[in-house]
C-alpha cells in the first residue's frame, strides 16, 4: 500500500518536471525579438525586410506614387474609384481620419523602426564590408522615408526662408520594449528634417558599394539625393548628383519608352521596387496596377480603372509621341476613357527612379544655373525626346524642359511635389496651401499630444 | 507523457492481484410506481463499479455483486433513479417514480460525477432524449431554449457554420467568448482552426448528436473553477453513450425530410422597379431611360425575374444510424455508426457526415478497470460564399427584375447583370471542406484502498481538414484561366489527466476529494497553395496550374500544465461545502506571469432534510446554495506575450521586421463570480424549480493600448478593461398529469445585463458600416450612431436627430447616440411533453426578447433607390409630395438621401419560435414480439416550424460573419445582418427500431 503510494508520487513528480519545460513553446512563423538580430545574416534579413516594407501599398507599392498624382488631379487625372480616401484627396475634402494619410505615416515609421533596429545591431556584423554596406542601406531607407514624409506632411520647403515650419518626427533609435515604443516625439522643423535627410543620404552614398544587385547602391542614394536637393532648390547639389550618375556610365536609356515598365531592372533603372506574382502591393484592393489599369481582356478586365487620364492632358502630347501612343490606351469601359500603360501587371516591378529623370534634372539645373555640366540642356532633353519619337529641341526654354519632365515622368508620383517646387497651384489651392499637406493622422495626435496638427485639420 | 504510460503499465503488472471473490447474486424486479407495471430496459448498476445490467422485457434483473459493492443504483430515463443499500438481501424490488429532475440523479462534473442533491454549483443538464433525432449538424443547435442562462445563436442557415454560445453573457471584449468543450473528460478543439473563408467552420459538427448521453453546462465559479483559466465563458461537458452489461441491443434509426427557408424578403417586381427608379432618376434631374441604359438595364425589358428567390431551393436531410451495445459484468461496449447527408436551402450548400464510435469498459479486477474510446468521423461541407461576397447567392436579391437569368443570345447564365450573377458561382465553382476527425481516450482506474482511487487518462483529438476551391474561368474570380486552391490543416490536441480521488463517510461526515495534474498541448499546422492558369475547366487540381500564385505553411500551438484539487464535504446529509481550484501554467501567458490560481468555494443547505421539514409532502425539496470564485479566460492568442520578428517579402527575397512588442506581464482575463441559488420541489417533487442569481465581474480584459506609431508600433495588448454580467435564471418543471395520460411542462427564462465598466480611455468605435460599439456604462456592442427620423414632410430629405434635439437633414451635424442594443433583455424556452399509450408529443417554444437588429444591407436594398440595387417593397412607401409623413425619404438616384449609417435599418429583433415539435408512436411490444423486435418507434419532427417576429429581414436569428474580421469584431458587432441566409425550417420523418 505504502509502496504503491510512493510509486504514484514518483510518477507525478516525473510528469511534473517534464511538463514544466513544455510551457516554453516557441512561435514558428515568428522569432523571438531578443535574439532576432544576432549575426550578419540576421541584420541583412532586417534590411531586406525594410525593402519589403517599402514595397507595400502604403509606401512605394502604391501611395508614394499615386497620392502625389491624385492629390493634384486638375487637367491630369480623374479619380473614378470607390475608395473614399483617394476621392477626398482628389477633391481636397480630406479630414484628419483620411485612411491614406494614416497608412503612409504608420508604414513609414514601422520601416524606419526596422532600419533603426538594424543600425543598432551593426556591431554584430563581423564582415567589415557588409557592415558598411548594411549601414548605408539602412541610412538610405531612413533618408528616403523622411524625404517622402516631409514632402507630404509638412508645408513645402521654401528657399530663402529659415524653414522653421514643423517637419516630421525624426526617430533615430529603435523601440524594443513598450517604454521605448510609448515615447512621445515632437516634430522637427522642415530645415532640420532636410538636414537629416541630406545627412542620411550623403552617408549612404559614401558607405554603399557601386553595385548592390537589385538593392540600393551608391547611385541609388545619389539619385535620391539629387531629388532632395532639387526640392530644396539646391540646383548645384542636384546637378552634381545627377551628373555623377550619368557620367558613371552604369546606366543607359532603354531604346523604347515601354521597356522600363514591361521588364525588370532594365539598364535605365536606378531603383525599382521588386515584385512578383506572390509578393506585390496588391491585385484587388491595392497596388498601382489595380488602380491605374483598365485593360480589356477576353475574360475579366485587368485593373479597376480607378484613375482615368484626362483627355486634356493626353492632348498636350505631340500626336507622334510614343509616350502617348504606347503608354496611354482606351480602357475596358470603352468610350474615350484613357488610362496609363505604365502599370499593367500586378507582379511587375515598379520603377522608382530612372536614368531619364537624371537627364531631366541635369537639363533643368544646367538651365537654371546657365551651365553645361556634362552636356547641354538641349542635348539632354533631345535624348529623351528622340527615344519617344519626337524631334529634338536644340535650345529649349525652362518651360519646355519642365514640360518634357511632365511628359516623361507622368504617373510616377512627381506631380504634387513639382507643383510645390514651381510654386504653381492645384485648382484654387496655392502651392503652399495647408490643404495640399496631409493631416497628421488623428490617432497619432490623440496618442502623442506633442505632435502639432497641420493647419485645417 | 511516456513516463505516465510506462508507469501505468508497471502498475498493472504489479497490482493485478487475484481478487479473492466473495461475489453474490441479487435478483429482483423494477416497476413503475404509478401502475406497478414492469419496466424493460431499466439500468441496474453496482455503485462505484462499472458493473451493471438491464432489466428484461418484464422488468426482471439479475446481477452479480462484487465484494466491494454495497449499493445498487436503479435508473430509467424519465424516472427518478434510486439507490438501495444491498446489505444481505438477495432479492431487491424497486418501484421508480416519475421525476424529470431527480435529486439522486448523477450529474457529470469536472473530473468526476456527483449526485444532484450534493451539487453546490450551478449547472444545467440536457439529456440525450431531449436532443436525439433532431435534424441539426451540431449538437449545440439542439441546446437552444433548453438551458437557462445559455444563449445559443445560429448565425445563419448555412450548413456546418459555427454558432455563437454565450453562457451568462459575454465576458470578454477581445478574447474568446465561447465556452470550453470537454468530451468524456478531454478538452477538445471547438473553434475554427483557421479555415480560409471568414465563415468559421464548427469543429463540433464532427460529433454525431446521437452518440451523446448527456450535456452538462457548468455556469458558476464553483462548478467551473476546476477548469481554471478557461472557465470564464462556462464549460460544456459532453458525455458519450456507454455500453451496459446485459443483453446485446441493436438499434437502427433512420429519418428523412426536407427543409425550406424560414422566411424570405419581398423585393420590387418589374413594374414597381421601373416606377420607383424612374421617379428616382427624375427627382435627381436625370433621364430615366439614359440612366437605366448607362447601367446596362433595358428599361423596356419584358423580364420579371424574382431574383431574391433564385438563391434558395428545397433542402433535404437524411440520416441512417445504428448502435450495438451490451456486455457482461467484466466488459461492456457501445458501438455506433451513422451516415448523415443534408442539402441546404441555399443552392450548392451541402453537408455530409459519417461517424463511427466505439466505447469500451473493462473491469480487470476489483482493483483495476480500464476504459477506451475511439471515434472517427468524416465531414464533407460544400460551403456557401461569405456574406460580403458577390458570389453569395443571397446577394442575387440586388439584381434588377428586368435582367434575365439566362442570356437569350447564348442560352447560358446571364453574365451581364448589374452585379455578378452568383448563379454562375453555383454551377461553376465549389468550396469543399473535408474533415477527418478522430477522438480517442484511454483510461485506467486503480483502487488503492477503500474509497481511494487513482485514475490516469490520456486523450487526443485529431482534426485534419482539407479545403479545396475551384472556380472556372466563367466565374468572376476564376477568370480568365481558372482559380484553384488547396489548404490542409492538421490540429492535434492531446491531454493527460492524472487524478487521485477519495470518497468516504465517517459517521455524519462524508468526503469526496480529488487532486491531480493535467497537461494539454495543441499543435496546429497548415499548408496551402493557390494556382491559376488551368488548361481548361476539366482540370481542377493544382498539378495542372501554370502558375502557383500563392503558397504557405504555418504552425502554432499552446501548452497548458495544471494542478487541480477539489474537496466536497457533507455533514449530516444536509450541510454541504465544496472547495475547488486550479493552478494553470500556460505557454500563452507572459514570462513573468506564467501561473494563474483559480479558487472557488461553495456551500449548500438541504433545508428539507431538517427535522422541521422532513417528511413534508408539500415542500418536498428545499435547497439553498451559494458559490464564489475566480475563473479565467486564456483565449488571448498563442504568442501574444512575446516580442516577435516576422518574415516580410521583397519579391524573391525574404526579410524580417519587428512585428510585436514583448509584454512579459500579459495574462488571462479574470472573472469573479458570485452565485446564489435556491432549488425547491413541491408535492413530492411533482413541481420542481430552481432560481439562480449571479454577478460575474470580469477584469484584466485584454485591450490594445494605442502607442505613437512613430516608434514603429501602433499598439500593445494589455490586461486593462473590466465588464460585468449580472443576471437571474429561473427554471421550472411540472408533472401536470402522471397517469396513463402524461403531461409535463418545462419552462425556463433568464435575464442577463451586460455592462462595460472600464476601458482603455476611449470607447471602441464601430467599423465604418457598423453600429456595434463598446463604451463604459453600456452593454457590449450596443448600437451607436445617428438617429434616423424618416423623411422631412416638407421636402422628403432624410432627417436625423440634431444636437439640439431638433431634426436636421445635415447628416454631419446630427449627433451620434445610442440607437439600440443587440443583447436580449431576456431569453426563454417552454417545452411541453405529452404521452398516452405509446403516442408521444413534445414541442418547444424558444423566445428571445428585447434585442435590436441592424440590417447592414439596408445601405443597398432599402435606401430610397440610391443606386440600381433592387429595393425592398417597403421603399414604395416613399415621400412623394409635401405633407407626406413616412419613414422612407424621397427616392433620389445617386442622391444619397439617407444612405449613411444610421438607425434607419435598426429594428426590434425579438422573436418567438416553435423550435421543435416531435410526434411519435411506439409500436406495442405485443405486436413487436411477432417480428422479433424489442422496440419500434415512428415519428415526425419539425424544426423552426413557426417564427413570430416584427423583424422585416430574412430571419431574426442572425449574426453576419461579414463583421467578424477579428475576435474583437465578432464579439462587438452583434445582431448585424448582411445578406445573411435565413434559417432552415425542416420536417423529418423517422423510425427507430431495436432488436
Amino acid at each position: 500500500m505504502k509502496k504503491q503510494l510512493i510509486y504514484s508520487l514518483t510518477a507525478v513528480c516525473i510528469s511534473l518536471s517534464a511538463c514544466d519545460n513544455s510551457l516554453n513553446l516557441q512561435p514558428r512563423q515568428s522569432i523571438d525579438a531578443a535574439t532576432a538580430l544576432s549575426n550578419d545574416q540576421d541584420v541583412t534579413s532586417a534590411i531586406v525586410g525594410a525593402y519589403g516594407q517599402l514595397g507595400s501599398g502604403s509606401l512605394y507599392g502604391t501611395d508614394f506614387l499615386l497620392v502625389p498624382d491624385i492629390y493634384a488631379p486638375d487637367n491630369y487625372v480623374t479619380w473614378r474609384g470607390t475608395f473614399a480616401s483617394y476621392r477626398e484627396l482628389a477633391l481636397k475634402t480630406q479630414t484628419n481620419a483620411n485612411a491614406e494619410a494614416q497608412r503612409i505615416w504608420l508604414a513609414s515609421y514601422a520601416a524606419i523602426n526596422t532600419v533603426n533596429n538594424a543600425l543598432a545591431s551593426l556591431s554584430v556584423v563581423k564582415d567589415a564590408d557588409a557592415r558598411k554596406s548594411l549601414e548605408g542601406e539602412a541610412r538610405f531607407i531612413r533618408g528616403i522615408l523622411f524625404f517622402e514624409l516631409v514632402r507630404l506632411y509638412a508645408l513645402p520647403w521654401t528657399a530663402g526662408t529659415q524653414n522653421q515650419q514643423p517637419g516630421i518626427p525624426l526617430v533615430l533609435t529603435p523601440s524594443t520594449n513598450v517604454e521605448q515604443a510609448a515615447t512621445q516625439i515632437a516634430r522637427a522643423t522642415v530645415a532640420d528634417t532636410y538636414k537629416q535627410i541630406v545627412d542620411d543620404l550623403t552617408r549612404a552614398v559614401a558607405l554603399l558599394p557601386t553595385d548592390n544587385s537589385t538593392r540600393a547602391d551608391k547611385y541609388t542614394a545619389q539619385a535620391f539625393l539629387a531629388r532632395a536637393y532639387l526640392q530644396q532648390e539646391n540646383y548645384a547639389g542636384a546637378l552634381a548628383a545627377a551628373n555623377a550618375i550619368i557620367v558613371s556610365d552604369v546606366y543607359r536609356l532603354n531604346s523604347s519608352v515601354t521597356a522600363a515598365f514591361r521588364n525588370r531592372n532594365t539598364q535605365e533603372s536606378i531603383f525599382e521596387i521588386q515584385q512578383n506574382d506572390q509578393n506585390n502591393a496588391g491585385a484587388s484592393n491595392d497596388g498601382l496596377t489595380t488602380f491605374y489599369a483598365s485593360i480589356p481582356t477576353a475574360a475579366a478586365p485587368i485593373g479597376r480603372g480607378d484613375v482615368q487620364v484626362s483627355n486634356t492632358f493626353v492632348a498636350t502630347y505631340d500626336p507622334a509621341d510614343a509616350r502617348r501612343n504606347e503608354l496611354l490606351y482606351i480602357g475596358y469601359k470603352g468610350g474615350n476613357r484613357v488610362y496609363t500603360g505604365k502599370y499593367t501587371n500586378f507582379g511587375d516591378n515598379i520603377p522608382i527612379i530612372r536614368l531619364a529623370e537624371m537627364y531631366l534634372i541635369r537639363a533643368e539645373t544646367n538651365m537654371r544655373l546657365n551651365s553645361k555640366v556634362g552636356d547641354s540642356p538641349g542635348n539632354d532633353i533631345s535624348l529623351i525626346r528622340a527615344r519617344a519619337g519626337v524631334g529634338p529641341i536644340a535650345t529649349p526654354t525652362l518651360a519646355e524642359i519642365l514640360r518634357e519632365r511632365r511628359f516623361e515622368l507622368a504617373f510616377e508620383g512627381h506631380r504634387l511635389h513639382d507643383i510645390k517646387r514651381f510654386r504653381q497651384s492645384v485648382g484654387t489651392f496655392a502651392w503652399n496651401s495647408p490643404r495640399l499637406v496631409l493631416p497628421i493622422p488623428k490617432r497619432e495626435v490623440d496618442v502623442n499630444p506633442s505632435l502639432i496638427q497641420n493647419e485645417g485639420y | 507523457m511516456k513516463n505516465i504510460l510506462l508507469f501505468l503499465l508497471f502498475y498493472v503488472a504489479l497490482l493485478v492481484t487475484p481478487a479473492l471473490a466473495q461475489e453474490r447474486r441479487v435478483t429482483g424486479r423494477v416497476t413503475q410506481a404509478d401502475d406497478d407495471s414492469g419496466i424493460p430496459g431499466a439500468t441496474v448498476q453496482v455503485k462505484g463499479t462499472t458493473r451493471g445490467t438491464q432489466t428484461d422485457a418484464s422488468g426482471n434483473y439479475s446481477i452479480t455483486i462484487p465484494p466491494q459493492g454495497n449499493v445498487l443504483v436503479v435508473s430509467f430515463v424519465g424516472l427518478a433513479a434510486q439507490e438501495i443499500v444491498i446489505g444481505n438481501k438477495s432479492e431487491i424490488n424497486v418501484a421508480l417514480a416519475s421525476d424529470s429532475r431527480s435529486l439522486n440523479e448523477v450529474v457529470v462534473t469536472g473530473y468526476g460525477t456527483q449526485q444532484r442533491r450534493d451539487v453546490t454549483g450551478s449547472s444545467a443538464t440536457i439529456k440525450a432524449s431531449e436532443i436525439s433525432n433532431l435534424p441539426v449538424q451540431t449538437f449545440e443547435q439542439a441546446l437552444q431554449g433548453r438551458a437557462p442562462g445559455v444563449q445559443v445563436t445560429q448565425s445563419s442557415g448555412k450548413l456546418g457554420a459555427g454558432l455563437q454560445i454565450r453562457v451568462r453573457g459575454a465576458a470578454s471584449i477581445s478574447a474568446g467568448n465561447e465556452p470550453l468543450y470537454v468530451i468524456d473528460g478531454i478538452p477538445i478543439t471547438s473553434q475554427d482552426v483557421g479555415t480560409t473563408t471568414t465563415e468559421p467552420y464548427s469543429p463540433l459538427a464532427d460529433i454525431d448528436p446521437n452518440d451523446i448521453e448527456s450535456i452538462d453546462i457548468l455556469k458558476d465559479a464553483s462548478a467551473s473553477a476546476i477548469y481554471g483559466s478557461r472557465a470564464s465563458n462556462g464549460v460544456v461537458l459532453v458525455t458519450t453513450k456507454k455500453g451496459k452489461s446485459g443483453r446485446t441491443n441493436v438499434n437502427i434509426g433512420y429519418y428523412t425530410g426536407f427543409s425550406n427557408p424560414t422566411r424570405l424578403r419581398q423585393f420590387l417586381n418589374r413594374a414597381q422597379y421601373v416606377e420607383l427608379f424612374s421617379e428616382a432618376a427624375v427627382n435627381s434631374g436625370l433621364v430615366p431611360a439614359e440612366e437605366f441604359d448607362g447601367n446596362g438595364i433595358d428599361i423596356n425589358s419584358k423580364d420579371d425575374v424574382l431574383w431574391s428567390e433564385q438563391a434558395f431551393r428545397r433542402g433535404t436531410v437524411n440520416q441512417l444510424n445504428f448502435n450495438v451495445n451490451g456486455g457482461n459484468d467484466k466488459t461492456q461496449f457501445y458501438l455506433s455508426g451513422s451516415a448523415n447527408k443534408q442539402t441546404g436551402i441555399i443552392k450548392a450548400n451541402e453537408f455530409q457526415r459519417n461517424n463511427l464510435l466505439l466505447n469500451l469498459n473493462h473491469t480487470a479486477s476489483d482493483r483495476l478497470s480500464f476504459g477506451a474510446k475511439f471515434s472517427v468521423a468524416r465531414t464533407i461541407n460544400d460551403k456557401t460564399p461569405d456574406d460580403n461576397d458577390f458570389a453569395n447567392p443571397v446577394q442575387l436579391n440586388a439584381l434588377p427584375p428586368l435582367q434575365s437569368v439566362l442570356d437569350p443570345a447564348t442560352g447560358e447564365l446571364n453574365n451581364r447583370t448589374l452585379y455578378y450573377n452568383a448563379l454562375i458561382e453555383i454551377t461553376d465553382a465549389y468550396n469543399r471542406a473535408t474533415t477527418y476527425r478522430s477522438f480517442g481516450n484511454l483510461n485506467g482506474t486503480l483502487r488503492i484502498a477503500k474509497g481511494l482511487n487513482f485514475r490516469s487518462e490520456f486523450g487526443y483529438d485529431l482534426l485534419n481538414q482539407q479545403e479545396e476551391i475551384y472556380r472556372t474561368r466563367r466565374t468572376e474570380s476564376g477568370a480568365p484561366t481558372g482559380f484553384g486552391y488547396q489548404n490542409q490543416i492538421r490540429s492535434l490536441n492531446w491531454t493527460s489527466n492524472n487524478t487521485i480521488s477519495y470518497l468516504n463517510t465517517f459517521g455524519d461526515h462524508a468526503i469526496d476529494a480529488l487532486a491531480g495534474i493535467t497537461y494539454q498541448e495543441q499543435n496546429i499546422q497548415d499548408a496551402n497553395a493557390t494556382g491559376r492558369g488551368f488548361p481548361n475547366d476539366q482540370f481542377k487540381k493544382l498539378a495542372s496550374a501554370a502558375r502557383i500564385v500563392g503558397g504557405s505553411s504555418s504552425e502554432t500551438g499552446f501548452s497548458l500544465f495544471s494542478y487541480i484539487a477539489r474537496i466536497n464535504y457533507r455533514f449530516r446529509e444536509r450541510y454541504l461545502l465544496s472547495l475547488s481550484g486550479r493552478v494553470d501554467g500556460s505557454s500563452r501567458f507572459g514570462a513573468s506571469n506564467r501561473y494563474g490560481v483559480f479558487p472557488a468555494v461553495s456551500a449548500g443547505w438541504l433545508i428539507h432534510e431538517e427535522s422541521f421539514l422532513k417528511g413534508n409532502q408539500t415542500l418536498s425539496l428545499l435547497k439553498l446554495r451559494a458559490s464564489y470564485g475566480l475563473t479565467g479566460n486564456s483565449e488571448i492568442g498563442n504568442f501574444s506575450s512575446r516580442g516577435l520578428y516576422s518574415a516580410v517579402f521583397y519579391a524573391d527575397q525574404a526579410g524580417i521586421r519587428p512585428s510585436q512588442l514583448p509584454n512579459p506581464n500579459l495574462g488571462w482575463e479574470t472573472s469573479t463570480q458570485l452565485d446564489i441559488g435556491i432549488e425547491f420541489g413541491i408535492l413530492r417533487n411533482r413541481l420542481n424549480g430552481q432560481i439562480d442569481v449571479y454577478s460575474k465581474d470580469t477584469r484584466d480584459l485584454l485591450l490594445n493600448r494605442p502607442l505613437p506609431g512613430v516608434n514603429g508600433f501602433t499598439s500593445i495588448a494589455q490586461n486593462v478593461g473590466s465588464l460585468r454580467n449580472r443576471g437571474i435564471e429561473f427554471s421550472f418543471t411540472s408533472q401536470n398529469l402522471v397517469k396513463a395520460f402524461r403531461w409535463s411542462t418545462n419552462f425556463n427564462i433568464s435575464l442577463n445585463r451586460n455592462t462595460v465598466t472600464k476601458l482603455n480611455g476611449q470607447p471602441i468605435e464601430p467599423g465604418s458600416r457598423f453600429l456595434g460599439r463598446v463604451a463604459v456604462g453600456e452593454p457590449l456592442g450596443y448600437f451607436y450612431g445617428k438617429k434616423f427620423l424618416g423623411a422631412d414632410p416638407q421636402n422628403g430629405d432624410a432627417i436625423y436627430e440634431g444636437a439640439d434635439g431638433k431634426p436636421t437633414s445635415d447628416y454631419a451635424a446630427a449627433i451620434s447616440t445610442k440607437v439600440g442594443d443587440p443583447n436580449p433583455k431576456f431569453i426563454a424556452g417552454v417545452t411541453n411533453t405529452f404521452s398516452y399509450k405509446g403516442v408521444d408529443l413534445s414541442f418547444l417554444f424558444q423566445g428571445v426578447f428585447g434585442n435590436d437588429l441592424y440590417n447592414v444591407a439596408g445601405f443597398f436594398q432599402s435606401v430610397s433607390a440610391d443606386y440600381f440595387d433592387n429595393q425592398t417593397v417597403d421603399q414604395l412607401n416613399r415621400w412623394q409630395k409635401p405633407g407626406d409623413i413616412t419613414q422612407v425619404p424621397q427616392v433620389r438616384l445617386y442622391g444619397a438621401n439617407g444612405s449613411q449609417p444610421s438607425s434607419r435599418w435598426v429594428q426590434d429583433g425579438s422573436f418567438v419560435r416553435l423550435k421543435t415539435v416531435s410526434l411519435g408512436y411506439g409500436i406495442p411490444a405485443s405486436l413487436l414480439k411477432k417480428v422479433y423486435l424489442q422496440t419500434a418507434r415512428v415519428y415526425v419532427t419539425g424544426l423552426n416550424l413557426l417564427t413570430f417576429t416584427n423583424y422585416t429581414g430574412y430571419d431574426p436569428e442572425v449574426n453576419t460573419q461579414y463583421a467578424s474580421s477579428s475576435n474583437q469584431a465578432a464579439n462587438v458587432t452583434l445582431g448585424h445582418d448582411f445578406y445573411t441566409p435565413p434559417q432552415q425550417r425542416t420536417i423529418t420523418f423517422g423510425i427507430n427500431i431495436g432488436f
